[in-house]
This record gives C-alpha cells, structure tokens and sequence, in this order.
C-alpha cells in the first residue's frame, strides 16, 4: 500500500517535470530548429537587448516584415546578460548583445563573448570613430551628456566646462543622478582620461560640495528639480529633454520649456558622447541574419526610424535629423576612444565612491 | 552522533523522507553555490569595497530595517487590535482593506509616490495651478530615507497585522476577557497583555517585513538609499566584479540566515497555549464616540496612503496612456503572467506539502535546519539567485549533452537552460518557503495526536496523510497557494533575466517602461498586477472568514 503512494508521487513528480521540460522544449525549439537551419534568407535572430525603448522593437517588427527573418529577444541589464553569456559560452543562443554605454560594451568584449563583425556595407552605415577599434561591437546611437540649466536665473555665459561645475559659483545649485548610474561612471571615466585620475578626482568632490541635494531619481527627476528651483544647473542627457518635450503632460512639456541645453567644453574637449551599440556574439549560431539586422538598424531608414523615436544621435551620417536636434545645433565633441569609459569605469566607480557622491 | 543519527535515519527512512531529501538537495544547489562565494577568491575590488562602502551598506541597511519594522509593527498590531477586539463604524469593509497593500508591489508604489510628489506630480501641480503656491521643495520629499520607510511601512505592514489578527481572534479570548473581567484599561491590556502574547505573531510577521525590505532593489535603488542590496548591484555593474558581489550576497545571506534563527528562538521560549484547546473567539465590544471616530480616521487615513491613493493615479495614469499602452500583445502578456504563475504555485505547494510531511513525522534538529535551508531562497536578491539558478542549469545541460544529441537535438544545444523550467526552477527555490511556511504552520496547529492515532490503527504514513491529514491541511494548503501566487506575479529579478525568448509577464513590462522613466506608461501593467493580487487577496480574506466563522 505505502509503496503504492509513494510510486503514484513519483509519478506525479515525473509527469509534471516531463511537462515542464516539454513546454521548454517547445519554447526553444521553435528559435532552435529554425536557427539551425536558418543559413538561408528566412529564419531567426536571437538578440539579447539591455535596451527597452518600444522603439526598438518597432525596428524589429519592422525587419520581420521586410526580410521574413523573426526576432526573438531577451531583455535584462547589460552585466546581467553579459553574465549569462559568459556562463553558457558556446551553447549559448544568443546572436547579438545590444546596450548603451560605451563602458558596457567594452566590458562585454572584454569578457570575451563578442566576436568581430566584418561587413562592408555596415561599415559604410557607420564611421570608425563611432565602432570598437577591432569591430567587436558598432555604434547604434549616440548621447550627448550636457548641462541643462534654468532659462530664467542662469545664463550660457556662465557656463563653459564639466570641470567649471566643480567651481564654487555652483555652491548649493548643481543637479546630478546618483554614481550608480552608468552616464555618471562614464563622465568621470572621460575625465579621468582627459585630465588624469587626481584632477578627476578633485573634480569628484568639488562636484559633491555642490550638490543641490543628494542625488535622486533619474534624470528627468534633476530636469523637474530645475523647474521647482531646487537647483540651477544639471548634469543630464539630451534625449531627456527632447522626450519632455514631446511629452503627453503639459506639466512635463513646461518644465523642459524652460530649460537650457549648453553643450560643455566646446572650446577645449568637446561635449562627452556615450553611445548605444550592437555586438556580435563569438559563439552566434544565426551569423548572416544577425549581420543583416545590423545593417538594417544601422541604416539611413533604421536611423531615422530609431533617432526620431528616442532623440539620440544618429551614427549613420547619411540619417536626417529629427527637428529638435537640428535645433540644438552642431557640436564638437569628445574624441575619445570610446574603450577607454570601459577601462577607467572601476577607477570612476572607485574615485567617486571616495568623493562622497551617492 | 553520527551512528545515532544514521540510526534515526534508518528508523525514518521512507518514501517521503527520501523525496523531500531530493528536493531540498535540488533547491540548495543554487543557495549553496551563491554561499560558497563567501569562503572562495575575493574578487579584485574587495579591498576597496570593504574600506569604502562595506560600513555604510551595513548601516544604512540596518536603519531602514529597524525603522521600518518597528512602524510596520506599530502600524499592524494596533489595526490588528482594533478590528479583532472592537466593533466600529466600517470596521468590516476596513478590515479587509488592510490586506489589500500586499497587492501592490513596493517598487511599484515608490515609483507612484515619487512621480505623484514630484514637481509635475498630481499634487503639485495642484497646488501650485489650482492655488498659486510657490512651494518647497523639502515638503515633498519623498525619494529619500524617511520616504523609503513611508514605503515600506505602508506597503509591508499587512504582513505584520494579518499575522497578529489571526493570532488574536482565534488563541487570546481567554487572556483578554480575563482581563476585561479585571477591570483593566484598554491601553494596559493592549500593552500588558495583547502584545507579550501575541509575541509570536508579531515576529513571525515583522522577519518577513525585515527580509523583504532586505532583499529590496527597486524601491532603494530609485529613492538612493546605500543599502546592501543595492552595494551587491552597484559592485556588480558598476565595478564588474561579480566575486565581490557574490561575496556580498553570501554576507547579506549569513544574517539573514541568522535571522531565521533568532526568530525561532524567540517563537520557541515563548509560547502561549490556551487554556482549553478550544477557545472561543474574542468577542468584540462596541467602540462609541470619539474612539469610535478616532478607529474610523486611523484606519481610513491607512487605507488611503496604501492603497486607494497609489491606485487611484495609476487609474488615472492608465487612461491617460492606455491608447498607447494597450496592443494586441497585452492579453498574451496577462496569459503569460496567469500560466507561469499557476504554475510555480502548483510545483511550490507540491513541494511544500512533501517537505512539510517529512519534517513533522521526524522532528528533530537536524530537520529543521534542513527545512530552514529550504527557505535560504528567499533570503537572497533576486539577481544574485538567478546567478545560482543558471550555474546549476548550464551544468545539468551540459551533463545531458549525450542525450539531447541521441534524441536529434543538436549537439552543444541549451535545451532546460534556454527553456521556462529554468524560471519555473528559480521561482520554486525563491518562494518555496512562503508556501513551505503556511503548511507547515496548518501542521503545527494540527498537533500530532491525530496522526499518531491514525497511525496506531495500522494506517501507513501516506494513506494517514491523504485522509486524515490532507483535508484538515485545505485550508493552509490554499493560504499558502495564494501568498506564494502573489508574489510571484510580483516578482521581478529573476523573470527578467530567466525567461526564454520572447516570453514577457505583466511585471517585466512595467519594469520596462519604469526604467525608461516612463512611469505613466507602466501604470496599466501595474495595475493588472494589482488586480491580480487583490483578487487572490479576496480569495484569501474570503477563506479567513470561513474558516474563522
């Protein structure tokens, strides 16, 4: 009788694993049966994507219809999915890793799970400043990371430079996300670069003794801030501004009306730039189609379609530029090698921490 | 020690032992390889870690939990009091709207609370289009420690006043009326006498508050406080240096672990039985005048705060963007949600029910550690565990490399890892213990006698099991059912990075528009997670009355 029971659990167990297993099985291989045959002009693409602006899977939608080719994906942190791939290595199925931040994608490179891409026409659709120098990754968008100030108490003379906001003018008066964040990392990584590791530094804590407030919330947070006279000035990316602008909420629309973009270091440095990019993974079982949707995102339609919907930079020259960025005019910018966010990313993180900055 | 305990075990030994063995064996690889990160290499940044952040991780984390605790204990116990051992104006529809905050996900709330006190916020833009007031900004503070406490208090204190309510209406007539008989003042017996014997209860409630606010990402991570959790993250992606992290986790884990501990001591030393083993429920007396007024105004000032306020703006948020929001894809979301989530529900209680049979047929120490460790899921950010999970996945694809190329799948193919089992996996192990802790609770009440009896009369431990044991378990079975669904539909870590392709749930979208800082649009997602939740929290509520009546 007892063994009885405890067979008929078993069984349950079984039966409820080999479903379990099965629904896994189906799952995957409806990508998997596909991709393993997918060297011709139909099949799949396996993206793992740091990125969740709808605008991206607009563009996927997009490319299933003109190519026939079905994008599956994966969304998550950037360290998260970089961590994942590192795991399953060459069982992995991913084929692209997408992310912003320059620091990201050096990192997934140097993790070694990128491999190069080498394609002429996607070379063509973006210049070589904005590729990693072996082709491990290609810029998708860039953002420009500048000074927003208040229209009404500050003006574009007072401003000229990231270090000047260490300065004590901005006593009490400068806004900035906390150094979790990976556009702050990156700007200090920058500086780190340009002026070396003492004077970033410095500028750290300079920039701590003005802060307005503990840093907070995101960068729309700083931008409300601004409005509500919290602070004067504040570091944040432009595409912020362009997405308030266009915002549904009056309120939100105001509040970006009122602010000035100042794009910093025009005179000696440049404006710091990070960049979104794509990166071919080393053990990519769907090559061609995963080179194909690059080509596709990276292109004059892809562009356009992406810059319009997020208000980042194009790569691809050839783009036309949404309105609001025309408005705001060329700039110079930083003419770094973007790797180098990645390698001094630690010693940003470090330096920070050590500053103060929250 | 061990020929006695090996003899305990050859004594003890049969199918249920053996299965629950497996199982928690199976539910510790994930937790076991996170905690080895404590004794392996430390990575590369741990000096700086330990020198710069380590402290005020620690301290910070300790603030909020004590803070929080104490609010939610404060907040939980008296709303408990008050509508177990008085009547007044609402107190049914009250009653059950305290319940109705565990619905909301507290990362969801932080981020309504935070938009909605913003300088665009609703209020604020009342006051200042409606009113013309120039306003400081301090007022509205809300991203900020005393805001993260606000939070957590509002949005965790259920957990608290379900556990004492519980413990009140049904053990402490005897204790209480005795009381009354005396004389004493209401204000003394709720300190002299409701909470010293409600002890229990309390710290049953306030651990799960404490873990929950421990294992916190999204709240403290949007409002900027240090804590532990988000230390782990920040070592992770800021410095990429996942040892370290790994190293932090295992910290974090140790106390928590030792929390668990306390809280069994503390539940052991002191425990109240009733005098008969059949007390009658507390009769409620009848609040008049001001206290009655007072009971109304605190409990709906709650209410407001936790609940209809948050759900009124996200109402409000979800008409305004519902033409955007709203696609063909949503009903497959809501499908996804509903079938992952019956699903790890089915498996947690399955397990539960096993382990919990195991364990009360052999009490011993050694059991009980066993079915602490069962519970170490939970204790573990969400992130950090699906690091776990992944390693003891890859490693089982990988040792089933053979037979996945004799069944035509392709050679190197991750075929378990790539697959929902894996998320279904990760679930079990993280919540295991909610459903784990409610049959075990239901088994605890059922004391020993009947099955001992059952037992005696020549009935094996399984067929006692199925039908004595079983129906008596329902209604702890379906408690625990519901509590373990709803935090799954909740959870957010590990479905955003262990689903498979393409598979998204109500809660990955909403994070996906949070993250964006687009919280208006998250606003119709979030709400169909808390219409999901209230509706188990109905089911919940109506099973308490049933039970109780």
């Amino acid at each position: 009788m007892k063994r009885k029971y405890v067979a008929g659990i078993a069984a349950i167990m079984m039966g409820a694993s080999m479903v379990l297993s099965g629904c896994g099985d189906n799952n995957s291989s409806k990508g998997g049966e596909e991709g393993n045959g997918g060297s011709g002009d139909k099949g799949v693409v396996n993206v793992f994507t740091a990125r969740h602006y709808d605008i991206d899977f607009a563009m996927f939608d997009k490319f299933e219809t003109e190519t026939g080719i079905t994008v599956n994906e994966i969304k998550g942190t950037a360290e998260e999915l970089v961590e994942r791939m590192k795991r399953e290595g060459e069982s992995t199925e991913a084929d692209l890793f997408i992310t912003v931040d320059g620091g990201v994608l050096n990192y997934a490179k140097e993790s070694g799970v990128l491999q190069p891409i080498e394609s002429e026409a996607i070379f063509a659709n973006v210049p070589e400043k904005y590729r990693d120098t072996d082709n491990q990754w290609i810029g998708l968008a860039t953002r420009a990371r500048v000074i927003a100030y208040a229209k009404d108490r500050v003006t574009p003379e007072q401003l000229s430079t990231y270090e000047a906001l260490a300065e004590e003018q901005w006593k009490g008066k400068l806004l900035v996300r906390s150094s979790s964040n990976l556009y702050n990392q990156s700007l200090v990584a920058s500086l780190i670069e340009l002026n070396g590791e003492e004077a970033a530094e410095q500028w750290a804590s300079g920039v701590v003794a003005n802060f307005a407030r503990d840093p907070e919330g995101g960068d729309r947070d700083q931008a409300k801030a601004i409005a509500a006279g919290t602070g004067d000035v504040a570091i944040m990316n432009t595409y912020y501004v362009g997405q308030m602008l266009h915002s549904k909420d009056a309120e939100e629309v105001k509040v970006a009306e009122g602010l000035g973009v100042f794009f910093p270091n025009q005179a000696t440095t440049g404006t710091h730039l990070n960049i979104s990019g794509i990166g071919l993974t080393k053990h990519a079982k769907n090559k061609d189609n995963a080179l194909k949707l690059v080509e596709f995102m990276t292109g004059k339609e892809g562009q356009e379609m992406l810059t319009n919907g997020s208000f980042e930079f194009p790569v691809n020259e050839a783009a036309e530029l949404p309105e609001l960025l025309k408005e705001w005019g060329a700039f110079t910018t930083q003419t770094l090698d973007f790797a180098k966010l990645g390698e001094y990313n630690k010693k940003a993180t470090e330096l920070m921490n050590k500053a103060g900055w929250k | 020690m061990l020929a006695w305990l090996l003899r305990g075990f050859r004594q003890r030994w049969n199918g249920w032992i053996a299965i629950s063995g497996i199982g928690a064996a199976i539910a510790l690889l994930p937790s076991l390889y996170i905690f080895t990160g404590i004794w392996g290499k430390p990575g590369e940044n741990w000096g700086h870690i330990r020198d710069y952040m380590l402290i005020d991780y620690a301290l910070q984390s300790l603030l909020l939990v004590v803070c929080v605790v104490a609010l939610t204990v404060a907040v939980g116990v008296s709303l408990a009091w008050l509508t177990a051992a008085y009547e007044f104006p609402l107190r049914r529809i009250l009653s059950f709207a305290f319940i109705l905050p565990l619905a909301i996900p507290p990362h969801i709330a932080a981020y309504t609370y935070g938009d909605m006190l913003s300088y665009t916020g609703t209020v604020q833009r009342l006051l200042r289009n409606g009113l013309g007031l120039k306003l400081n900004q301090a007022y509205f503070d809300v991203m900020s420690m005393q805001g993260a406490v606000f939070i957590f208090t509002m949005f965790l204190f259920p957990y608290v006043y379900l556990m004492a309510k519980s413990f009140l209406e049904r053990h402490s007539a005897s204790y209480i009326e005795n009381a009354r008989l005396l004389g004493q003042h209401p204000l003394y017996i709720f300190v002299r006498v409701v909470l010293p014997i409600s002890q229990g209860a309390i710290v049953g409630g306030a651990s799960l508050v404490a873990f929950e606010v421990l294992n916190d990402y999204g709240v403290s991570k949007h409002f900027g406080i240090q804590t532990f959790t988000v230390g782990i993250f920040k070592t992770w992606f800021g410095m990429y240096d996942i040892e370290s992290a790994i190293r932090l986790a295992a910290m974090l884990m140790s106390v928590i672990v030792g929390l668990f501990i306390l809280e069994r001591l503390l539940r052991r030393r002191k425990r109240y039985h009733a005098a008969a083993n059949r007390s009658a429920p507390l009769q409620r007396r009848k609040l008049t005048g001001f206290p009655a007024v007072a009971a109304v105004l605190f409990g709906s000032v709650v209410v407001l705060a936790s609940f209809v306020i948050p759900v009124a703006q996200l109402t409000a948020w979800a008409v305004w963007t519902y033409a955007d929001v709203w696609n063909d894809s949503f009903p497959e979301l809501i499908g996804n949600t509903l079938a992952i989530c019956l699903a790890a529900v089915l498996l947690i209680m399955l397990i539960a029910v096993i382990a919990a049979n195991a364990l009360h047929t052999w009490r011993s120490g050694f059991t009980l550690v066993a079915s602490k460790l069962l519970s170490m899921g939970y204790s573990m950010p969400g992130a950090v565990l699906s690091i776990g999970v992944l390693a003891v996945f890859l490693s089982l694809d990988h040792s089933l490399a053979g037979i996945y190329e004799w069944l035509g799948l392709g050679a190197g193919r991750l075929v378990l890892s790539m697959s929902i089992a894996m998320l279904l996996f990760a679930y079990v192990v993280r919540f295991l213990s909610v459903g784990f802790n409610a049959v075990d609770a239901g088994r605890e009440k059922l004391g020993t006698r009947l099955s001992e009896a059952s037992r005696m009369l020549g009935y094996s431990m399984t067929r006692t099991f199925f039908k004595a044991e079983l129906p008596l378990l329902r209604g702890a079975l379906l408690t625990g059912a519901i509590l373990s669904f709803m935090e799954v539909v909740k959870e957010l870590p590990l479905t955003l990075l262990l689903r498979p392709f393409n598979f998204n749930t109500l809660s990955t979208k909403a994070y996906q528009y949070a993250s964006d800082e687009q919280i208006h649009y998250a606003a119709l997602p979030s709400l169909l997670i808390i219409a999901l939740g209230i509706i188990s929290v109905s089911l919940f509520h109506l099973l308490g009355r049933r039970g109780h009546e």
